[in-house]
């Protein structure tokens, strides 16, 4: 009998074994509706989906609709059947050498349609292997089996938990055909690490991080679906932050002295102080976070840093060796600098490319004004690999959304992996997925580079991992 | 009393100085600052050029100080606010000027005679004086002490276009000059070209010329298509508008915003690309009332490049300065006082591509403004880099200016010289057209052709686009385009 009503999860807080635990759920899965359940390793995908099938212990919240028979296939439901047959063996204490449950019987235990089985079995491979003991088959033929398990059990809903991985091609392909098939009668939930394996019948996407349903997706919402897949490559992929260019290194800079120094610093328009008496210092691998509400003067002391105040000539500034006004320029103090604001996103109205966006992050420039070589060029092609968007490569900046833009301009800072990479209210104007794109570039980069990162937010409870200093600016001190 | 400088050369001497001009490749400025560096820049005026010049220069490591005259350091003068609140050091004449080793002149125009004998006396021995514009010396024969060096780097751009492209990494086209008379150690070139490195010039592109040709081609360019043009224009479309019954507000947008968005076009791709922003029929239209209205025009373009040329301009600007700038601060007056100006521009969307389509005689204007202008400087001696400079260059940014504020902001954004000529070139202008603008209606202004169908004749087209594209402004644009396009990676 097919699903009719809905599942409904109501703020459900499940527990699991290792104390893991899927926080407050709200989701709804309509008849005919077909999940796709994504997130980083360790995210919980896999526990939202094993909700499903009674896993964990619910610690409030309520979950309606939930059919009695549910085909799963998952890593932990194999295991556990793997246990199951071994246990069984060590329970036979004979001199007879055991030979465990063979395929066939495993299979029907649970089936119910005997000639899908038979066709299953036919297409995966698996009839020379009928006969042979379950406990010893590969990692791949046992999950074949529970496929077939999970497909012929007359099923109501299925939870298939990577289903795709580690088929060859002919039983991944059977594998898609019949589940295209099913899917008409039955709703679906897909656990996937990769969006691009996506099957076409899929309706919508779950995106859970850290043990919350943070995404729901409409798979029609092209949009938030190309989020939502960038998303996922910069949480999942094993990315590297891409090398600096040899032929533009930075200058060493002197180990003994800290990147930055302010000492007695003020700022005053007329009579307007917005800030005085400010020291602070930023030693070389401190990552800072500077905190305080609209009009505190944040972005002022950061432009003191950058060069862009002019009362930086008035100030006693050190920064990467020099003090400021003392004959240098203010490209000397920039090549040390990766930049990221909304007002240099407003600013970055010149009609260019994203490849050429990144490139202008080695020469400091707003637009490219410069012949780069071709190795800079290689360069930020990787950078849009990490962002996933190296197919646009050649597209008008200007024409990308918001938050694409956010995070090419980021990576238009690192391109030089410049010793201080600021960030300036860098989710300021992001919707919710557009900020954890955003803070998933910055925690690769924090973990993979040796840039010190200084992160600007008015929230100061707004944190990023990695991050252990703070400066709070209020009432034009800082506290 | 001023004395010609130009008019005392020979016409020998006269033709070699105006046919000065040459783009410098990036090569050549390999010393960067180093020629100025460590040296005192003492900046006279911190206005539009003295405030933007000087905050690149110092953030190019230079050391820059501003020196005002006393009133406005009493006064606390928005000049002195200028330079105070962007953490410079200001000092009066005395105090500033016998400390400097180049003093940069960057008052207006009008008050050079007065302030260089105001500041050539506590000038150091050996010391360089430098303008950005060669007025002084050119039309009113300012002499300079012998051991002075006088050079010019004269950015082709409004002050706050100077630090915005600096500011973005680049910089904007620039004229250096050293007055030959003026040269004693024969370091002027050495140092203009750092100065020009240190406002961000060099990345954009530098002209080597003279003061004079700077001076006969500048003045020729800001009277006639960049600022007279768009002036006339903006009046006499705005008039036709309405008495083709157009929605005031609706010719006010169109005409603030339409100048900046068709010479928009024109700066990437020159008047060819502006051309070809219009259907095939309009584009023939256009091509049409520009011939026509180059004819009217032509003796006007004339007469202002020989009044320029023989100083008959600077002269009758001189005596209203005279005059307590009666002619100019009247003119400025009515230009405030027209239908145009008073009329708000209305709350309506106007799509780029519209802009067009129902500004075919805006565009046929700058067509006929450009070509005309580069036609006169080109037969009057000056090379075709510094025409095209002075003319198609700097249209679109006047035209932004207009958008900012109406003709207002572009009058006050120019310089009094150039708000002069440009008033002078309006009240010639405006009569001149008024037989031409008899047959206008709003097919060509306002409303659009509305055509059913947009077929032309095909020879004609043809014809059309050849003689559009053989303008020697677009060679010459395409050039220069180029080498800017070099540097400047516009995809
Ligand atoms: N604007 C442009 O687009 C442009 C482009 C290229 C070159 N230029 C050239 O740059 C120069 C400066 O033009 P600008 O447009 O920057 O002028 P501006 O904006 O009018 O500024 C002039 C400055 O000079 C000061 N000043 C006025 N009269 C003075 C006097 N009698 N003595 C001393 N200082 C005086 C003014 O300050 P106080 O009144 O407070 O004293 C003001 O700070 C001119 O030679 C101009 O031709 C201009
Ligand atoms: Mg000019």
């Amino acid at each position: 009998m097919p699903l009719t009503a809905s599942i409904s999860l109501k703020n459900v807080t499940v527990e699991f074994d290792q104390g893991f635990i899927c926080n407050k759920i709200n989701w709804t899965i309509q008849p005919d509706q077909h999940w796709l359940v994504c997130g980083s390793n360790g995210s919980g995908k896999s526990a939202l989906a094993a909700i499903l099938t009674g896993a964990g212990d619910i610690e409030s919240g309520v979950i309606r609709g939930l059919p009695r028979r549910i085909g799963v296939v998952s890593f932990e439901a194999q295991s556990e059947l793997i246990e199951a047959e071994r246990r069984k063996d060590d329970a036979d204490i004979m001199d007879v050498i055991a030979e465990g449950t063979p395929v066939a019987e495993i299979i029907s235990a649970v089936c119910k349609d005997q000639s899908l089985a038979d066709e299953l079995c036919q297409k995966f491979g698996l009839v020379p292997l009928l006969d042979r003991a379950f406990r010893k088959l590969s990692t791949g033929e046992t999950r074949k089996v529970m496929l077939i398990r999970a497909l012929t059990c007359n099923p109501q809903l299925l939870i298939l938990d990577e289903p795709f991985e580690g088929l060859d091609v002919d039983s991944l392909s059977a594998l898609q055909q019949h589940l295209a098939a099913v899917s008409e009668s039955i709703p679906v939930v897909i656990v996937l690490n990769r969006l691009d394996q996506c099957p076409d019948f899929i309706t919508h996407v779950a995106y859970v991080n850290d043990g919350e349903l943070t995404h729901q997706v409409k798979r029609a919402d092209t949009e938030a679906y190309q989020q939502l897949h960038q998303l996922l490559h910069l949480k999942t992929a094993d990315l590297s932050i891409p090398p600096a260019d040899p032929d533009t290194s930075i200058p060493a800079l002197d180990p003994a002295q800290p990147l930055v120094r302010v000492t007695g610093a003020a700022i005053r328009y007329g009579d307007v102080v917005i800030f005085d008496q400010l020291d602070w210092t930023i030693n070389a691998g401190q990552h800072w976070q500077l905190s305080g509400p609209n009009g505190s003067g944040k972005t002022a002391l950061l432009s003191l840093i950058t060069g862009d105040h002019p009362q930086c000539y008035v100030n006693d500034i050190f920064v990467f060796g020099f003090i400021r006004g003392s004959g240098e320029s203010i490209w000397q103090i920039k090549q040390f600098i990766g930049y990221v604001s909304t007002a240099l996103q407003w600013e970055y109205t010149v009609g260019t490319n994203l490849r050429n966006v990144i490139i202008s992050g080695f020469y400091d420039s707003i637009g490219l004004y410069s012949k780069y070589t071709d190795h800079q060029r290689d360069i930020a092609d990787q950078w849009l690999a990490v962002l996933g968007m190296e197919s646009r490569a050649d597209q008008p900046f200007t024409s990308q959304s918001y938050g694409d833009q956010r995070l090419l301009l980021i990576a238009r800072a690192m391109v030089k992996h410049p010793p201080l990479l600021i960030l300036d209210e860098p989710c300021l104007g992001l919707d919710d997925m557009n900020r954890q794109r955003v803070l998933a570039l910055i925690e690769l980069i924090c973990q993979r580079s040796t840039t010190t990162v200084l992160y600007v937010n008015h929230h100061a409870d707004d944190k990023i991992s990695g991050i252990e200093h703070y400066l709070a600016l209020e009432n034009n001190h800082p506290v | 009393m001023s004395n010609n400088y130009f008019n005392s050369l020979s016409l020998r001497e006269q033709l070699e100085q105006l046919g000065k001009c040459r783009f410098m490749h990036l090569a050549e400025f390999t010393d960067g600052v180093a020629a100025l560096k460590g040296k005192k820049m003492v900046v006279i005026g911190c206005g539009a050029q003295g405030l933007n010049q000087g905050l690149n220069l110092r953030d190019s490591g230079l050391d820059v100080s501003y020196t005002l005259r006393a009133e406005a350091i009493a006064d606390k003068r928005q000049s002195w606010k200028n330079a105070t609140e962007n953490g410079f050091t200001v000092g009066t004449y005395e105090e500033l000027i016998p400390t400097a080793d180049v003093v940069l002149n960057l008052t207006p125009d009008k008050q050079h005679t007065a302030v260089v004998n105001a500041v050539m006396p506590l000038m150091k021995k050996g010391a360089c004086l430098s303008y950005s514009h060669g007025f002084n010396i050119v039309e009113e024969g300012m002499k300079v002490r012998d051991d002075l060096t006088v050079i010019m780097v004269a950015p082709k751009c409004p002050g706050s276009e100077v630090r915005a492209e600096y500011v973005r990494g680049f910089g904007v086209p620039t004229l250096i000059a050293v007055h030959e008379d003026n040269d004693p150690n024969g370091e002027g070139l050495a140092l203009a070209k750092a100065y020009a490195v240190g406002t961000g010039g060099h990345k954009a592109g530098v002209l080597m010329s003279s003061f004079i040709a700077e001076v006969k081609s500048d003045l020729m360019g800001e009277q006639t298509i960049l600022c007279g043009m768009l002036q006339t224009g903006s009046l006499l479309c705005f008039d036709k508008m309405i008495e083709e019954g157009i929605d005031a507000g609706y010719a006010s947008k169109l005409i603030q915003y339409g100048w900046e968005t068709v010479t928009e076009a024109l700066k990437y791709g020159g008047v060819t690309n502006m051309m070809d922003r219009l259907s095939n029929p309009a584009k023939i239209k256009a091509f049409d009332l520009a011939e026509e209205m180059k004819d009217i025009m032509r003796p006007l373009y004339n007469k202002h490049q020989d009044d320029i040329m023989t100083g008959k301009f600077s002269e009758t600007m001189m005596a209203d300065w005279a005059n307590d700038d009666k002619e100019l601060l009247g003119w400025r007056a009515d230009t405030a006082e027209s239908a145009y100006e008073k009329t708000a521009a209305a709350d309506v969307e106007i799509s780029e591509q519209e802009y067009f389509d129902n500004g075919i005689l805006m565009v046929a204007m700058v067509k006929a403004g450009v070509e005309l202008a580069f036609e006169t400087m080109t037969s009057a001696g000056i090379i075709a880099d510094s025409a095209y400079y002075e003319s198609l260059h700097e249209t679109p940014l006047i035209a932004n200016t207009i958008a900012r504020k109406k003709l207002y902001e572009m009058n006050s954004t120019i310089s009094d010289t150039a708000e002069y000529g440009c008033y002078l070139y309006n009240h010639a202008c405006v009569p001149l057209l008024g037989d031409f603008m008899k047959n206008i209606k709003s097919d060509v202004i306002g409303a659009g052709m509305q055509l059913n169908h947009t077929g032309v004749d095909n020879a004609r087209l043809i014809e059309v686009n050849e003689a559009i594209r053989s303008h020697p402004v677009e060679a010459i644009g395409a050039t220069l385009r180029g080498h800017m396009s070099d540097m400047k990676k516009i995809v």
